[in-house]
């Protein structure tokens, strides 16, 4: 009688005890003797320590499965042939304004990071530069990383007190979205806000973070907003857009916002398109590229515009996206055969440290799961995170000994001299005393000789250390540029080193070019991403010569890490237990039969049902089912009652509001017919069950399901494999399934029950449930 | 090593600038001192191979045997006409002039100070030539000097010294005209022969005596190179003058500031990095583990309830 898609902020009591719900009419009266067994195994709940073997019921899957009730066909035999072009020309235009405020937003970000990390970099300048002179430089140490906490708390206090949700890169999260998981508040607008102004402060905060992660998350946000024509947050409606107001449309519409995200943090257009096909989406077809493409470059080229503007030289549209690495010479582009193998030997490279920084972050956010919950606390985290960032910086920059001469059109931002001679500055500091995105390019781009190895493996050493503290923390960052400094950064070292191994290897050996190489190395072993990184690397360096190399170290970094441990993205999906489907079924789950996998018994209702009994079914907090089979009985006979469809707790919330009665109905004539509008304007938030008030006549109401049931649902025979119902549950993005035996219900495959069997060492395991 | 030796020929500069300071307003007395020695220097083989370069432009007629066997048969009217040829020769001594000049001023560089008279007239005699103003006799020069083959001498040989001159970005520091050179430009060097000055009183001895001494006209200087670097108001040849000056000062002079608080520093940081630690101790510590209560879902279990469905049916 059960599903067990339950959601927390709706049961109050976690009380197993009064479970199973006995009251209700319809049991599956096979099942009694099996059950008093069961429930002495149960026993009292079992609390265990956070880990990654277990599913949080918190989260609910989303209808990505079109409800086909007699309304829904009401509705689309009144709609012209006009009706459908129109909504069609209003899929583009929604793209279109995705991918426009997706593109503002990073225009805001970038200037407000440039603008408030000038300012910080300039009094620190300044205080460096005077208590150099007269003594003094620990007070400078002391304030640069005074100001790093304060900018690091003000974006931790937003992300720990107001919204949790928002803290992190934000791609895992988007990536569930995609796959059909509702992560509670994801594509919220205080979401968006405290996403933005936290990934601002913590960039600003000198912490080791980029800003482009956050980018795609933003970017799915919009595309949730805008798509619904309205902002509940905001009490708002525009009236419009209100056909996509359903999760089948919105997925597809964040699908687009995440690629807008990308491609306006990259100024990589088509590398925004394949993160979301490669990354996100878990559903794609064909007419969905092509929008998305749309909003990709509309993103793209707002932002450029608006950052021309900020520039002084309005129109001119080739400024590429938020970070900007720089155009490579054409004569240092050149390469040849023979370095292939060096290629793919820094790919192994990258796997490994990769799969290294994935470990070590792996047991941080577990330690960080089960110790350093409370929020206060993770400010302090945080703050103490920028606080070591900035003396970790200061201590490398104070005792380097390489100095190099200032560059003839200055390219340093902020060179900072120190105990150089005059003329100098540290070379040290262009790595640490900077935004990560300019080291980068300072890195990729800076002449052979710019930096010595000493400083390029200290500089590696402690910069993947505090990448990998810094990443899990409650601040929004992303890994992206991280990643890509750490790599550039040794693959710097690996072409300074391969110069001075061979004795005319300096016309080969361009620092430069291995620094790109590593960067990708480095990034493809902590996010395995292959095909879009590789567009996205080309088409942020605006070179295609380099694809054959990129493609090639990236495709080995992800062998090689895939080998120890998984991604980065997917390491965190899993320690936040979400249910993910991933694509294919374990490989060796074929004995597995639907029986077992299914929730069962399984709470149905009858097509007439009394009003009571709904509302009981519905505020029993220990089953919070979100799907409840309908079952007809056949008059006059004893036979079991045999299934004819299926309802959402959603739709039986509006039809409780909306008092859609049997008796009401018949006294009042005049009452207006329920629309699909009215559970449109429910969308996305329904109310709970709390909130409406039955009064005790009316629970003697009864309701009739007829119209607003799916009168359809996918139905499995108890003996199908697991791979059978897997295939068919993901490929359709279903939310219930339900088992059948000669049109009797038997049982419920929900979510949770096919997430949670996974290939682990010993064969296939079992994820438990647990509340979180 | 190079280095070495240009700051090592700075400071023997310094001794031959200081002595005359002639009251000639301009301190092109500062180089030009030394220009004189050194031209005087290197004049000889620099003036054969200037006249071995000017030759051919100055006398086309009496060339080498080779190429006046292929000149002679060509018929009057193509030709260069005489103003043209005029104004090819004060081009070719006017070049010649110029990199003479330019030659002698390469360490240190002096270009722009040394030489812009003699650019300015170089551009003069070119703009003639290229101008489409018609000369006497109804003849432009434009034509038959400067496109009428593909090597195009004149005009490649001019270019080059453009563009050493827009790299050597003189403009900066040279008045419109060629006059003379700029307010700023001047003020620069005088506050350079100043703290040069300074550099050689306490030359002898012990270096900490100059750099305590020479400090405040050493950093007056600074400040002024950073503020006309502010206003693009430099030429190569003040960028040179103060990369000199700022060696000698921290290299020759070891004036830099040496790193001595490195004790604060590193109990600073110490103590920063000890934070952490305290930190997850003491949540590892006094935090409550955060647990996860388990939910035992309802299914049907998977053997038993097959087994009993198996006892069932049979």
């Amino acid at each position: 009688m059960a599903n067990i898609t339950k959601k927390v902020s709706w049961s109050s009591r976690a009380d197993e005890s009064g479970a199973t719900g006995e009251g209700t009419p319809l049991l599956n009266g096979s099942e009694q003797p099996r059950h008093s067994r069961q429930d002495s195994l149960r026993g009292r709940p079992k609390e265990i320590p956070h880990n990654e073997k277990l599913l949080s019921l918190k989260f609910e899957s989303l209808d990505y499965d079109n409800i086909e009730n007699q309304l829904f066909l009401e509705e689309e035999r009144r709609m012209s042939y006009m009706g459908f072009r129109c909504l069609e020309i209003s899929r583009w235009v929604v793209c279109g304004l995705i991918g426009f405020l997706t593109g503002l937003i990073a225009c805001f970000i970038d200037i407000v990071v440039e603008e408030l990390a000038g300012i910080k970099y300039q009094v620190v300048k300044e205080n460096i530069e005077r208590f150099t002179e007269v003594g003094g430089l620990s007070i400078s140490l002391i304030l640069w990383a005074v100001l790093n906490s304060a900018f690091v708390m003000v974006g931790a206090i937003i992300v720990a007190f107001f919204e949790p949700i928002a803290a992190g890169s934000g791609i895992p999260q988007i990536k569930c979205y995609l796959n059909g998981v509702k992560i509670p508040r994801v594509v919220r607008l205080k979401t968006l806000v405290v996403k933005v102004c936290g990934v601002i402060c913590s960039v600003v905060g000198g912490l080791a973070v980029g800003k482009e992660g956050p980018m795609i998350h933003s970017g799915a946000v919009v595309a949730a907003g805008v798509s619904q024509g309205r902002s509940t947050s905001l009490k708002r409606d525009f009236k419009i857009f209100e056909y996509f107001r359903r999760d089948t449309e919105k997925r597809d519409f964040v699908s687009a916002g995440a690629a807008a995200g990308v491609s306006a943090a990259f100024g990589a257009p088509v590398g925004g398109v394949l993160f979301s096909l490669e990354e996100g989406a878990s559903f794609w077809n064909q007419m969905l590229t092509w929008r998305i493409f749309f909003a990709s470059m509309i993103s793209t080229f707002t932002l450029n515009f608006f950052l021309s503007i900020y520039h002084n030289n309005p129109g001119d549209l080739s400024n590429p996206g938020l970070i900007n690495f720089g155009r490579f010479e054409s004569d240092s582009v050149a390469y040849n055969l023979y370095e292939i193998p060096l290629f793919i030997a820094m790919g192994a490279i990258g796997g490994l440290l990769g799969a290294l920084f994935n470990v070590l972050n792996y047991w941080l956010t577990i330690f960080r799961i089960r110790y350093v919950h409370r929020p206060c606390l993770q400010v302090m985290e945080a703050m103490l995170v920028a606080a070591v960032t900035a003396t970790v910086s200061f201590t490398m920059i104070y005792f380097s000994n390489d100095c190099q001469p200032l560059g003839p059109e200055h390219t340093e931002e902020y060179p900072l001299q120190l105990f150089c001679a005059d003329g100098e500055y540290n070379s040290m500091a262009t790595a640490f005393f900077n935004t990560p995105e300019r080291s980068v390019r300072s890195l990729f781009h800076n002449q052979p000789g710019t930096y010595n190895p000493l400083t390029l493996g200290l500089f590696t050493l402690t910069y993947f250390f505090l990448a990998c503290w810094t990443y899990g923390l409650a601040v929004s960052a992303g890994v992206f540029i991280p990643s890509l400094l750490i790599g550039a950064a040794w693959g710097r070292l690996c072409g300074i080193l391969l110069a001075s191994i061979t004795s005319t290897g300096s016309i080969w050996a361009d620092p430069g070019k291995y620094a790109l190489i590593g960067a990708a190395a480095q990034l493809g072993g902590i996010v395995r991403m292959t095909l879009s990184l590789t567009v996205i690397m080309v088409e942020a360096t605006g070179n295609v010569t380099y694809g054959l190399p990129i493609m090639l170290v990236l495709m080995t970094a992800k062998i090689v890490g895939d080998y120890f441990v998984e991604g980065l993205y997917d390491i965190h999906i899993k320690l936040q237990s979400v249910p993910f489907l991933h694509w294919e079924a374990p490989a060796t789950s074929h004995w597995l039969t639907a029986r077992e996998v299914m929730s069962s018994p399984v709470t149905c209702l009858n097509r007439i049902e009394k009003v009571g009994t709904i509302v009981d079914i519905l505020s029993n907090t220990s089953t919070n089912h979100n799907g409840f089979p309908v079952v007809m009985q056949v008059t006059g006979s004893d036979e079991p009652a045999k299934l004819c469809g299926l309802i959402l707790r959603s739709q039986l919330i509006v039809l409780l509001k909306h008092k859609v009665f049997v008796e009401l109905a018949r006294s009042r004539l005049t009452q207006r017919k329920l629309q699909l509008k009215d559970f449109r304007d429910a969308y996305p938030r329904f109310p709970p069950i709390q909130s409406i008030h039955v009064s005790q006549d009316e629970r003697e109401c009864m309701m009739d399901l007829t119209e607003f049931m799916n009168a359809t649902p996918y139905t499995v025979l108890q003996e199908t494999s697991l791979p059978r119902v897997f295939k068919l549950f993901r490929a359709l993005g279903l939310r219930h399934l339900v088992v059948v035996d000669d049109n009797r219900v038997v049982g419920l495959v929900t979510r949770k029950d096919l997430a949670r069997y996974h290939l682990g060492k010993h064969g296939l395991e079992e994820l438990q449930l647990a509340q979180t | 090593m190079s280095l070495y030796k240009n700051s090592y020929f700075l400071v023997s500069l310094v001794f031959h600038i200081y002595a005359p300071v002639s009251g000639d307003g301009v301190n092109l007395t500062v180089s030009d001192s030394a220009d004189k020695l050194k031209e005087i220097r290197s004049l000889s083989p620099a003036a054969a191979a200037a006249a071995a370069i000017s030759s051919p432009v100055f006398k086309p007629a009496v060339d080498s045997i080779f190429s006046l066997n292929l000149l002679s048969s060509f018929p009057e009217d193509l030709e260069i006409s005489d103003y043209c040829s005029d104004l090819l020769h004060i081009f070719g001594q006017r070049y010649v002039a110029y990199v003479n000049c330019l030659v002698p001023a390469a360490r240190p560089v002096k270009v722009c100070q040394n030489c812009f008279s003699r650019y300015g007239s170089l551009k003069e005699t070119y703009q003639n030539i290229s101008s489409d103003q018609m000369g006497p006799g109804n003849v432009s020069c434009k034509d038959s000097l400067l496109r009428s083959d593909r090597l195009m001498v004149v005009y490649l040989l001019y270019s080059n010294l453009k563009e050493l001159w827009g790299k050597s970005n003189c403009d900066n520091c040279i008045t419109e005209d060629f006059h003379s050179l700029t307010n700023d430009t001047l003020y620069f060097m005088a506050t350079l022969n100043q703290t040069l000055t300074c550099f050689e009183k306490y030359q002898q001895g012990n270096h900490t005596e100059l750099c305590k001494n020479c400090k405040s006209t050493y950093r007056d200087l600074n400040q002024l190179y950073g503020s006309m670097e502010k206003n693009h108001t430099m030429c190569i040849d003040i960028e040179d003058a103060m990369n000199m000056t700022r060696r000698l000062w921290s290299k020759n002079f070891n004036c830099s500031f040496p790193r001595e608080e490195t004790v604060p520093v590193i109990a600073v940081s110490s103590f920063m990095l000890f934070l952490p630690i305290i930190f997850y101790l003491s949540s590892f510590l006094h935090s409550e583990q955060k647990k996860r209560k388990l939910i035992h879902p309802k299914r049907a279990r998977s053997y038993a309830s097959l087994m009993n469905i198996q006892d069932k049916l049979s």
